[in-house]
């Protein structure tokens, strides 16, 4: 319809017909029904193109209204559904553990000198060869590993500590990690100090055992995310240009879990879960809920997320505590907020790509990984709890045949004991997707073509009129609107969107530079400036266009919705926190981007220059004003130098360039 | 009664008859070995040796084969190797990982993970080489209950400078004799292994040193392999069957003390000799460091070893405690390596479709380390030899390998692909460490090729090292540089590669969404295709 707007006949398919050329009234008489079937079925296709087009902006809204309604939803108990193992060979729970309180007792010894080495301020290498001849005394294998990471800011070093136990009887083929940071960022206490205990006294446990069908690898990593991930990529063989380190002097098979110990409070009252991993990446399933029922069952210690305690067991710093008092009484408003809280601490780590803790930078190399993190509190369980909970994980670990594989890699964690399927969650952000690639190709057909009214229609009418005797019927054309095809110029709207996306490019080279992060607060506010002027100076450039073609700004809001609908819909099956969150901030500002545009000179101008100026700076901070966060950003270009985490540049080159675009369609001329 | 004596008179008549002119003079030895080592471990290697004297190897073309008449040695074994006229079979079943550098080099060298096997053949006959291996792997695969059925042409190749021959040739004329080597990293050794293994002996599990292998103790040590080794010599064919273990004590204890027993460590003591054995001996290589007490008292000792024999000495438990040792104290810092050469292998990458290999060797000794190397890989794997990079210290060094010979994998008239071979001949510099390392690219696998199990991964056999004769005679320039060579075969751990594998856990999932999508293009496509284009037209 919106491609023939106004034609009599079109092509259409019907049934083998070699009489085409006969007689209409023959025709009508062999296959009279079969030909009106015809029109009828083009014209319902027609009229329903056209129902469509009439309500696009209906549609639209709907889907973007059900789009971020589902969004707001996620927390709502039916969306989701109880946990449940799925891989048969894990058995989580189904055995003696053996951790006993002698063991206990070591882990305490060990937690002593660790003391001693942190009240001493002693240098990583003091620490690093101390861990490693504690692991030594056991009989295993043990070394260190010194690395340098260079970033513009600052060069990170550290040295790493790890040990491994050659299992009997195996051919050291398969391996399982434990490990643990020096630094723990998750509470209060900075040190990781029974962690590390923890893992210690857990290496002179498990060597008494025969029954480990792959090689126990155990990891002291320095500071808090760099020393694993240093030991990672040397273990891997994979050693970036800046990192300065050298092959690993012990190595055994391939890894396939990984579990990281965090505990740096004096007890801990619950067992708390980190699972999400560099740039998105979750561990299987099956790994969280075999510890759920582990932790349970093994140590009768209640699992959660992160640090967020049960919501029958803590006044949280909960949002209503200033609603009135019948919400504050309403059990489904506070399960709504226990669960909303979990989801919003999941999208912050995902959508960022950072680590959680640091079992996410095994995701990187294929390894399931999580953090088991003990929640501070004045008690009742500490090294006895913790050990039995890891002693039972590594024998479920331990039976496993194959790669974890049976159950979900994409799922959301709403609480320990239910999760959410991709199905439940995913059609929000592409449901926002759809609409705006609906809008932008409304706008796309928009720009093809221009109405003209019939008093303007008669000058040209000749022309139209012998078109019009051609056919067989003649139409009634005067008494309505008529279409006029135009030109859609789409070279300087390509040229503009790839000069933005350059900006971007040129403004992350900017930030990941070391001048920039020494003198951040200056030259944030410098190149925020600058990016804010660049696009105005942009628009001088771009020739006008003869008042017959096509709008430059439709054109480009058209391009700019089309491809920001497809970055959320690619990103979505990635990393759904971020698809979800540049949903939220795309969606509404790049649709109405072309409302606040100065319509063209011989119609009468609604928005004043002053306040598309103020649209247009509403648009300059929602692209650029993170450079105001200077933590955000220096984390950010951090993660991105050193961990290889790709939101920094994903910001810089593919989120802010399309509300760039988004302000230069509300600053251009329609 | 009468009949009965009459049946036995004859019976005994008979044997006499047959047995005296013919029966070559069998005799057999059985030989245990332990060594404690400083890291609190103990090394045991039983040896059993059976000689058929004055006998010799079928040749493949004689078409008869005579009657076979065996007092001591296995008759089932006997069969075989005559049936398919093998002159020298070595096949081994290990489970673990040989650590040289804390454990020295094994009494038995064929320590690799998995199962090994490997057979010189003379040419010749009615039947070709490897009609007869592969005969020879299904009848060994029979009596050992291991999966050797499976060594196919996948896995099999001729490395003979690795593997030479050692046994005395048949007959003087230059008969051709062909190597076949096969390894399986996955096999694993166990009970129903070690049950026909020592049916194999002459007096069983009930006397004598094999009195000892309790399967419930051997199978729980950090090593432990069975060998069977037969060889032809001057003076007939001779059978050694071998059994190793590496006990940890200090495990036995829960960590504390690293005293040993035969009793603590096999559960059992040597109570009943066995009669028909020529000779039985124990040596106990005694540590350098004092402080220990051993019982009872050996028949004969020098510095370094303890004899003992357990034919004079019935019951014997040979006891070793530190009496002044509350706890055992692992050494500090570790000892230094027991091997002059300590080998690490390692693929790198974690990726499903190319990886690198890379072999580090380390010289502890102070000259030069020369040594064959041996690389056997199943087809999973193509490696790229333009890739191939030596260096020492960070620089490369490519005048340290010399010799080399790469085979890239065969395509088989069955549709299989051979394995690829890499042989090279390395100098290590004295004190340094030699790194290798290949690029690797990782084959995509039909999904008929994949196996039914759970997919854990393929292994990939152990890389080989093994002694390589040096050329003093002025061949090369550096000969003098080359140092010397390693005294017995080397083998390194296994590798575990990833290869893309669909999940065959849900293949109806795949099936039904395939089979959509299929549907969907192929009738989207049929229709515009078979459709007829016209004009209609339309009245508004």
């Amino acid at each position: 319809m919106m491609l023939l707007p106004n034609s009599d006949c079109s092509l259409a398919e019907s049934s083998p017909n070699s009489f085409s050329n006969l007689d209409t009234t023959v025709m009508d008489r062999i296959w009279p029904r079969r030909q009106n079937g015809n029109v009828v079925r083009l014209r319902r296709r027609k009229n329903a193109a056209a129902l469509i087009y009439r309500n696009l902006s209906k549609i639209t809204t709907a889907l973007l209204a059900t789009g971020y309604l589902w969004m707001a939803l996620i927390p709502i108990p039916p969306l989701s559904q109880g946990v449940y193992i799925d891989e048969n060979a894990l058995q989580p729970a189904q055995v003696n553990t053996n951790w006993n309180w002698q063991d206990v007792h070591q882990a305490d010894l060990y937690l002593h000198h660790l003391e001693g080495f942190r009240d001493k301020n002693a240098t990583s290498e003091q620490r690093a060869s101390f861990i490693r001849d504690e692991f030594a005394k056991l009989g295993l294998s043990a070394a260190t590993q010194n690395y340098t990471f260079m970033t513009p800011s600052s060069n990170v070093s550290g040295i790493n500590a790890y040990a491994i136990l050659n299992s009997p009887r195996t051919s050291g083929s398969e391996a399982i990690v434990i490990s643990a940071s020096w630094l723990s960022e998750v509470g209060k206490e900075p040190y990781n100090l029974r962690g590390i205990a923890t893992v210690i006294a857990l290496a002179g446990f498990l060597k008494n055992y025969s029954l480990w069908a792959k090689d126990i690898i155990f990891v002291i990593g320095d500071n808090y995310l760099d020393g694993i991930h240093a030991w990672l990529n040397a273990y891997h063989g994979t050693i970036p240009q800046n990192l300065n380190t050298d092959l690993l002097e012990l190595t055994s098979g391939v890894i396939w879990n990984a579990l990281n110990i965090d505990y740096s409070g004096h007890s801990f009252s619950h067992l708390g879960v980190f699972f999400e991993g560099l740039n998105g990446r979750l561990p299987n399933q099956d790994l969280i809920n075999s510890l759920r029922l582990i932790s349970h069952y093994s140590a009768g210690v209640p699992l959660v997320l992160y640090d967020h305690l049960e919501l029958h067991d803590a006044p949280q710093n909960s949002l209503l505590t200033s609603a009135p008092e019948f919400m504050k009484r309403s059990p489904q408003l506070r399960e709504f907020e226990h669960r909303a809280r979990n989801v919003k601490r999941h999208v912050s780590y995902q959508a960022r790509g950072r680590p959680s803790a640091p079992h996410g930078l095994f995701h990187h190399f294929r390894i399931d990984a999580i953090t088991l993190y003990a929640v501070p509190a004045d008690g009742p369980h500490g090294f006895f709890a913790l050990g039995r909970i890891i002693e039972s994980t590594l024998r479920t670990s331990n039976n496993l045949l194959e790669r974890l594989h049976a159950s979900f890699f994409f799922y959301i964690l709403t609480t320990p004991a239910t999760f959410m399927k991709i199905g439940t969650f995913l059609p929000s952000a592409v449901l926002v997707a759809v609409a705006m690639i609906f809008s932008g190709l409304g706008q796309w057909v928009e720009a093809g073509w221009v109405q003209e009214s019939p008093s303007e229609l008669h000058p040209q009418g000749k022309e139209d009129d012998s078109k019009a005797a051609n056919a067989t019927i003649t139409t009634v054309t005067t008494l309505q609107p008529t279409w006029r095809p135009r030109r859609r110029p789409v070279i300087p709207v390509i040229t503009t969107i790839c000069v933005t996306h350059c900006i971007g490019l040129l403004a992350f080279a900017m930030i990941d530079t070391s001048y920039f992060l020494q003198n951040q607060v200056v030259a944030s506010w410098i190149l925020l400036l600058a990016l804010g002027l660049v696009p105005q100076a942009l628009l001088t450039i771009i020739p006008s266009q003869p008042p017959e073609t096509a709008p430059f700004s439709l054109l480009l809001q058209s391009f700019n919705l089309c491809l920001a609908s497809t970055v959320i819909s690619i990103t979505s099956l990635l990393n759904f926190s971020l698809a979800a969150t540049l949903a939220v901030t795309l969606g509404i500002p790049l649709i109405c981007s072309r409302l606040f545009s100065r319509p063209s000179q011989t119609s009468t101008s609604h928005f004043s220059k002053p306040c598309q100026l103020a649209v247009y700076a509403a648009y300059w901070i929602l692209t650029w004003g993170w450079l105001l966060l200077p933590q955000e950003v220096e984390k950010a270009v951090w993660n991105w130098e050193v961990l290889g985490v790709w939101f920094a540049p994903f910001v810089c080159i593919v989120y802010a360039p399309l509300v760039m675009q988004a302000g230069l369609v509300g600053l251009s001329q329609s | 009664m009468a009949k009965k004596t009459l049946a036995l008179t004859l019976a005994m008549t008979l044997y006499v008859v047959q047995t005296t002119p013919t029966t070559p003079q069998e005799r057999y030895h059985e030989d245990l070995t332990i060594r404690p080592l400083t890291d609190g471990k103990v090394v045991t290697a039983f040896t059993f040796t059976t000689l058929l004297g004055g006998a010799s190897p079928r040749d493949p073309r004689d078409a008869e084969s005579s009657a076979q008449h065996y007092t001591l040695f296995p008759l089932t074994l006997g069969q075989i190797l005559r049936e398919y006229s093998v002159t020298e079979l070595h096949l081994s079943l290990n489970a673990g990982k040989w650590n040289y550098n804390s454990w020295g080099f094994p009494d038995h060298p064929s320590v690799g993970t998995g199962a090994e096997l490997w057979a010189w053949m003379a040419d010749g006959g009615p039947l070709s080489v490897d009609n007869r291996w592969m005969g020879l792997r299904n009848a060994l695969a029979g009596l050992f209950c291991a999966s050797l059925g499976s060594l196919d042409d996948r896995r099999t190749s001729s490395p003979a400078s690795a593997f030479p021959l050692s046994s005395v040739p048949i007959s003087h004329d230059s008969t051709p004799y062909a190597l076949r080597h096969a390894t399986l990293p996955s096999e694993h050794v166990c009970t129903e292994n070690l049950t026909p293994f020592l049916k194999l002996l002459p007096c069983k599990s009930r006397a004598g040193l094999a009195r000892l292998l309790d399967p419930q103790r051997v199978f729980d040590t950090d090593w432990h392999g069975l060998g069977v080794h037969v060889r032809s010599t001057e003076a007939g064919i001779e059978l050694s069957l071998g059994a190793q273990a590496v006990f940890d004590p200090v495990r036995r204890n829960g960590g504390k003390r690293r005293d040993w027993s035969f009793q603590s460590l096999f559960d059992r003591q040597i109570d009943v000799s066995c009669p028909v054995a020529s000779s039985s001996t124990i040596h106990l290589v005694v540590p350098d460091i004092r402080g220990y007490n051993l019982s009872p008292e050996p028949v004969a000792s020098n510095d370094t070893v303890n004899i003992y024999s357990p034919t004079s000495h019935v019951p014997l438990d040979i006891t070793m405690s530190w009496p002044e040792e509350y706890t055992f104290k692992y050494p500090l810092p570790p000892p230094a390596p027991q091997t002059p050469l300590s080998v690490k292998r390692t693929l790198y990458g974690s990726s499903q479709t190319r990886g690198v290999l890379f072999v580090s060797f380390s010289n502890n000794d102070h000259s030069p380390i020369t040594v064959g190397y041996l690389e056997t890989l199943p087809a999973l794997v193509t490696l790229w030899m333009h890739t191939m990079k030596v260096d020492v210290g960070g620089i490369a060094r490519d005048d340290l390998m010399s010799d080399m010979i790469y085979h890239p994998p065969l395509l088989l008239a069955n549709g299989h692909h051979g394995p690829s071979t890499l042989q090279t001949t390395l100098t290590i510099p004295a004190k340094s460490t030699l790194r290798l390392s290949v690029d690797l690219s990782k084959t995509f696998l039909k999904y008929t090729e994949h196996p039914p199990d759970a997919m854990r991964g393929w292994d990939l056999p152990p890389a080989v090292l093994f002694p390589v004769p040096l050329l003093l005679d002025g061949e090369r320039a550096n000969a003098s540089l080359a140092g010397q060579s390693i005294p017995k075969r080397m083998y390194t751990p296994t590798l575990l590669v990833d290869l893309a594998t669909p999940d065959f856990s849900m293949p109806y999932n795949v099936i039904i969404l395939s089979c959509t999508l299929m549907t969907l293009i192929f009738g989207s496509i049929f229709n515009l295709l078979t459709r007829k284009w016209t004009i209609v037209k339309m009245v508004d």
